[in-house]
């Protein structure tokens, strides 16, 4: 849940990409490092990783500023994809503000897409938070791979969901994880609203909110 | 609590000591003085940490070096964030996990524990009805063997009925000629002493005769008992009338009767005599001198009529109490009891839904009671 310090105006978020084993979750978070001009932007924070894989998680903090004064932070998370780190799993996600899933356009991972999805549930669940209630977006990553599930099937079967539409990416390439990012700001944005007012208090629109925390070089230039 | 994310001060993540040795070899290198302060200093550079500034550097008037040097701090809190944040994750998801499996251990036993009781309760439920199919086991054979007992009886009672009928007609008739031979024959001594000894046997065969007659007539009761012929009976009455007949038979009987209020009750009035007579019979038969039998009805607490026959007789032995009821077993000499006295006031009471219950002390004398159901 979002952590607001009164006295030091600081408003903390916590945004945390989820998913099946080597998914994308760290690309993601690479390419955003490499693409984004937000207003403020720390360094991206690789733990540890053994054979491309994430052993603890990643975080990479952006920032902006509100005219009032509210220094307002994003904390972008990966966990570890692996079955076997499900209590790192749980405490990197406690307490998030909003979930990019990512998953693997591959036909052979589907099964563990769905694992990861159910596991991400059931986190929660225990987390004691509301699936329904809490920004998810879902990205179909790996696009660039050959033989990918067709799109129109994927779009076809979240359909029913409150996560439709989906976000297609090739994280590698960079393609689709600003769009993906911009998507979660845009469903972050009213849950933040309610609780912390932050067009009427802070001078802080949904799009200044979008555009500050997700600037790219191309948009300065 | 702190969670593993939340930002940490500069003194979390570089002791004192610590920056002290990093800021003198900072001096050494850069060979100006500097100082680093956990609050603002003019002119100083912000040390930032995650966005999260940390402290300030100060190099007077020597920004280039002031730059440098807070960017290398930076550069070393980086990694030693990385370790900080790895390693209070790695703390937060143990406890986190050692608090899961505690509880799944608590729920183990919890559910352990319940398991064991049920396994106790089945196990006296398996011993209630082990009980249970025992006693019922027990009164079935006990049926089976009073039934085949009573058909023996009945079989036994019918045969000899006939004959005891003409024997002790036969007897009547032959006292009968006795009278009319001694008439006829000469009135010497001889003949008259034998006449008399003739008498004194006719009469002691009819006695024996009016004995088996008893016999038969009490396993005729013990045979055969029918619910068909109930009707209300006073019991007290019966009782009275019971007592009263005993004492005109025999020698003089000291005989108490304390009646209690007792409610009519559906029953064979025959029946219920015979089995008061047999109980007083054998009260009667064990007094001695200054002996005194207390009858006295009443209602228990719970309704349950009771009529209790006591006395200060010889009582009964240990040894001879279980078998006061089984059919046969006298203590008298045979001949002078049937050994079925008992038994069948039992049986008459079963018969009316009702139980005996006897208690004796050899030389103190014996209490019967018998219970009559509730209305």
């Amino acid at each position: 849940m979002a952590d607001y310090l009164p006295h030091e105006r600081k408003l903390t978020l916590k945004v945390v990409y989820y998913g099946p084993a080597l998914s994308g979750k760290t690309t993601n978070l690479m390419q955003l490092h490499t693409l984004l001009r937000p207003q403020r932007k720390g360094e991206l924070m690789v733990l540890e990783t053994r054979d491309d894989r994430t052993l603890f998680f990643d975080v990479l903090p952006i920032g902006l500023r509100g005219e009032h004064g509210l220094d307002l932070r994003l904390k972008l998370y990966t966990v570890p994809g692996q079955v076997q780190h499900d209590s790192t799993r749980k405490a990197v996600l406690s307490r998030a503000d909003g979930v990019i899933f990512v998953a693997d356009s591959q036909p052979p991972q589907q099964d563990n897409n769905a694992n990861a999805f159910d596991n991400l549930a059931d986190n929660l669940q225990k987390l004691g938070m509301d699936i329904e209630q809490l920004p998810i977006v879902v990205q179909f990553n790996k696009r660039d791979v050959p033989g990918a599930v067709d799109e129109a099937e994927l779009q076809r079967r979240w359909r029913q969901t409150p996560w439709a539409p989906l976000c297609m990416a090739a994280a590698i390439n960079g393609e689709g994880v600003v769009e993906s990012f911009r998507l979660l700001l845009k469903r972050l944005y009213p849950v933040l609203d309610r609780e912390f007012h932050l067009a009427a208090d802070e001078g802080i629109s949904e799009d200044d909110f979008v555009r500050r925390l997700s600037a790219l070089d191309a948009d300065h230039a | 609590m702190r969670s593993f994310e939340d930002d940490p001060t500069l003194s979390e993540l570089l002791p004192g000591d610590r920056q002290q040795q990093l800021l003198q070899l900072l001096q050494v290198l850069s060979g100006r003085p500097l100082v680093l302060s956990e609050t603002p200093l003019t002119g100083a550079q912000a040390i930032e940490f995650n966005l999260e500034t940390l402290g300030w550097l100060h190099c007077p008037e020597q920004p280039r070096v002031q730059q440098a040097a807070a960017r290398l701090l930076e550069f070393v809190l980086f990694y030693v964030g990385k370790y900080r944040l790895a390693a209070n994750l790695h703390h937060d998801s143990t406890e986190a996990s050692f608090a899961e499996l505690q509880r799944k251990h608590a729920a183990l036993q919890e559910s352990e524990a319940r398991y064991k009781a049920l396994a106790e309760q089945l196990q006296a439920r398996v011993q209630e009805q082990v009980q249970v199919i025992e006693k019922t086991q027990q009164q079935l054979y006990e049926t089976a063997r009073l039934r085949a007992i009573g058909q023996l009886a009945a079989g036994v009672a019918h045969e000899i009925n006939n004959p005891i009928g003409f024997i002790a007609s036969n007897l009547r008739v032959a006292g009968d000629y006795l009278g009319e031979l001694e008439q006829k024959l000469p009135a010497d001594q001889g003949t008259a002493f034998l006449l008399e000894d003739f008498r004194a046997l006719l009469s002691e065969s009819a006695s024996g005769t009016r004995r088996i007659e008893t016999i038969v007539n009490d396993l005729k009761t013990f045979s055969n008992i029918d619910q068909a012929d109930f009707v209300p009976c006073d019991l007290n009455g019966l009782l009275a009338t019971t007592c009263h007949l005993l004492q005109t038979e025999g020698q003089a009987l000291d005989i108490q009767l304390r009646p209690g209020t007792l409610p009519r009750l559906s029953g064979y009035p025959a029946k219920l005599s015979q089995a008061f007579y047999n109980v007083l019979d054998n009260s009667a038969k064990s007094l001695g001198e200054q002996g005194c039998i207390l009858v006295s009805t009443r209602q228990l607490e719970d309704g349950t009529p009771e009529v209790v026959i006591e006395d200060n007789g010889c009582g009964i032995s240990e040894t001879d109490l279980p078998r006061v009821f089984d059919p046969f077993f006298t203590t008298r000499p045979v001949g002078s009891g049937t050994g079925l006295g008992l038994t069948v006031a039992r049986d008459i009471l079963i018969a009316h839904r009702g139980e005996v219950l006897l208690n004796s002390r050899q030389g103190v004398g014996t209490c019967v009671r018998l219970r009559f159901p509730r209305r």
